[in-house]
């Protein structure tokens, strides 16, 4: 008897905790319904961003894939369909250009989720990478963000409203996001400004019923690391090391 | 009376519940459940400090006390970098946006101080004034360059002709808030410009010579770089500012893995709200939700962020938080970051999980506030 009570004081802080934070949290949880909706996959022709692409269509969503190169795209396209048999729309643009991302916004259909899955990761020391690749991370990877979501924002708030579901802005990071390690300045830099961003984003947009998702993966086998390790190797400016986090999944 | 609930937990060992009562006696007592006590039903009352009654052996006590002084050790063990002291008299401290607001303070503190200090901004005529300035108030002059901290090649050359630098104090911003969908790219662009491109090129700039500096003195050299508590958290309004300041932190972050076996020391300036003209500029553009939202951090003078910031540089920390609820901001948002004060580190370990509460608190009362703003204008 006298441990039961033993045990119900030890759990009744911890019960307290959790009512009181369930009552806190915010913003409050929803489900975001994908089937029947626009799902836009930014870098959907290749790595996460095709994988995305896939899964999205096999739940039922209408998918668009935007990305630079007009013939991966086609080459995604049909890889969607030969695995979904479902029929994705293409959208060639720059993300560093606002005007081309304008442009393919306004081509498509008003977004109910907005998946930012583009990026480039050329990791060196600061000491030696050039102001170019520099330049370049930080211009794909965060401003071609903000540009995606300056460009897709209007339209989404409406069709928020117009269709009474919740929207979503997903934000692919890196566990470099959340942490810089060695070789990381230019590549943490801008993955760690998406989360400033997303921060504040989530405020200015919760009222239109519109949520906002970083996704942190580890190192993910994809062509986008190939690359990035490759910059590496065959100049052998790069000192990687093992980080117990980025595992390769 | 209300009971206050304190969780220790540390590392391989027990989870104390201490439970603090004041008894309608006046009398404090623990009551302690302790894994190695065999005494149930009831918990005993493990008397300390104050209470008259010892029944418990006060060798319950030696693993309540010893614990956090253990653990202070290993922490003392594991912090990294070591901690050093970073000298600033007779050394070269390159400060930009140093013709006013925080950088001119850091400016004038840094010349009192015995410190050789160059001053790198925009606007030739108001580095002019500046150098008045902290002549008058210190006697000493300081170096003045004038460059575009987004010109990469400008920033090069004002930085060769300065000199190797010892202190590379990276306080140049500028800070827009507004809605993003509101904001014009432009404007988004000019902070991430300035804020985080123009950090990357006076880094890259300085770096060699700082290095090679290093290695000839013998002594520790350090790399500035000021954020701002919009850099370690993101509120309405601050969407292209706070990607800016975030930012900073990511490349500080990876730089200081680079930079360590060089005796290069990294550190973030985190300040609130700072009287500055940046900061008179910045609050008349501010949207009312900003205002509410930002108004839960107290502001502070240009002159007290200096002394904090100066202070943080010359002790080699990461991290330097400018007022307590910066301190408190830091400690919720430590993540992964190095931190090479063991006491820091303690309070970052003990107090996360209370921290993280408190930060959910005020996100809860942020969104609240935004709900209430929004059902406002609905209603009008």
């Amino acid at each position: 008897m006298a441990s039961l009570f033993f045990l119900f004081l030890l759990l009744l802080p911890f019960a307290i905790l959790l009512l009181v934070l369930a009552a806190i949290v915010r913003p409050r949880p929803v489900r975001i319904p994908l089937k029947g909706r626009h799902v836009l996959v930014t870098g959907g022709s290749s790595g996460i961003g095709l994988a995305l692409a896939l899964r999205a269509a096999a739940e039922g969503a209408r998918v668009t894939i935007l990305a630079r190169d007009p013939s991966r795209l086609q080459d995604a396209r049909d890889a969607i369909l030969l695995a979904t048999g479902v029929d994705v729309t293409i959208l060639a643009a720059d993300v560093r250009d606002p005007e081309a991302v304008c442009r393919a916004l306004e081509a498509a259909d008003p977004v109910d989720v907005l998946v930012c899955s583009h990026g480039v990761f050329l990791p060196q020391e600061l000491e030696r990478q050039s102001l170019e690749e520099v330049r370049f991370m930080v211009e794909v990877n965060l401003m071609g963000t903000f540009h995606l979501i300056k460009a897709s924002l209007p339209t989404m708030k409406q069709r928020a409203k117009e269709s009474g579901l919740p929207a979503s802005i997903a934000i692919v990071s890196s566990q470099a996001g959340q942490v810089g390690i060695y070789g990381y300045t230019a590549y943490s830099a801008s993955k760690f400004g998406l989360r400033g961003l997303a921060e504040a984003l989530q405020h200015e947009v919760i009222a239109d019923n519109i949520h906002i998702t970083l996704v942190f993966p580890p190192d993910t086998d994809t062509p986008g690391l190939a690359e990035g390790v490759d910059n590496c190797l065959y100049s052998d400016r790069c000192h990687t090391f093992p980080f117990p986090f980025l595992n390769a999944c | 009376m209300s009971g206050l609930i304190h969780r220790l937990s540390h590392s391989h060992s027990l989870v104390l519940l201490v439970y603090i009562h004041i008894a309608p006696s006046q009398e404090y007592r623990w009551i302690g459940v302790h894994r190695a006590q065999k005494q149930a039903p009831s918990l005993r009352a493990v008397p300390i400090l104050f209470s008259q009654h010892s029944m418990a052996s006060p060798l319950l006590l030696l693993p309540v006390l010893m614990a956090p002084v253990v653990f202070a050790a290993v922490l003392a063990f594991l912090v990294r970098p070591r901690p050093v002291r970073v000298p600033i008299k007779g050394r070269h401290v390159f400060i930009t946006g140093g013709s006013s607001g925080i950088g001119l303070a850091l400016a004038r503190l840094a010349a009192a101080e015995g410190a050789h200090v160059s001053i790198l901004a925009r606007r030739a005529a108001q580095l002019q004034e500046a150098r008045d300035a902290i002549r008058l108030a210190t006697g000493v002059d300081v170096a003045i360059f004038s460059a575009d901290v987004r010109d990469a090649d400008a920033v090069a050359k004002a930085v060769e002709a300065a000199g190797p630098v010892d202190v590379l104090v990276c306080n140049h911003g500028v800070f827009t808030p507004q809605e993003l969908e509101k904001q014009d790219l432009e404007e988004v662009r000019f902070m991430v410009e300035v804020n985080l491109m123009g950090t990357f090129n006076l880094i890259k700039a300085a770096l060699p010579t700082m290095k090679q500096r290093t290695k000839v003195t013998g002594l520790p050299a350090s790399i500035a770089i000021m954020s701002s508590q919009a850099g370690q958290v993101g509120v309405y309004g601050y969407t292209a500012y706070s990607a800016s300041k975030f930012a900073l932190r990511g490349l500080a972050e990876a730089l200081q893995h680079e930079v360590i076996a060089d005796d290069i020391h990294v550190s973030m300036i985190f300040p609130p709200d700072t009287e500055t003209p940046g900061f008179a500029e910045e609050h008349r553009r501010r949207p009312d939700l900003t205002n509410i939202i930002a108004g839960s951090s107290g502001g502070m003078k240009a002159d007290d962020v200096a002394k904090k910031a100066l202070d943080g540089i010359k002790s080699s920390r990461f991290i330097v938080p400018c007022n307590f609820e910066g301190t408190m901001l830091s400690i919720a948002t430590a993540g992964l970051s190095p931190q090479s004060s063991f006491l820091t580190a303690l309070a970052e370990v003990l107090g996360a999980g209370f921290m993280r509460f408190m930060g959910l608190c005020f996100q809860w009362n942020w969104f609240s506030s935004i709900e209430n703003w929004h059902s406002k204008k609905k209603g009008l």
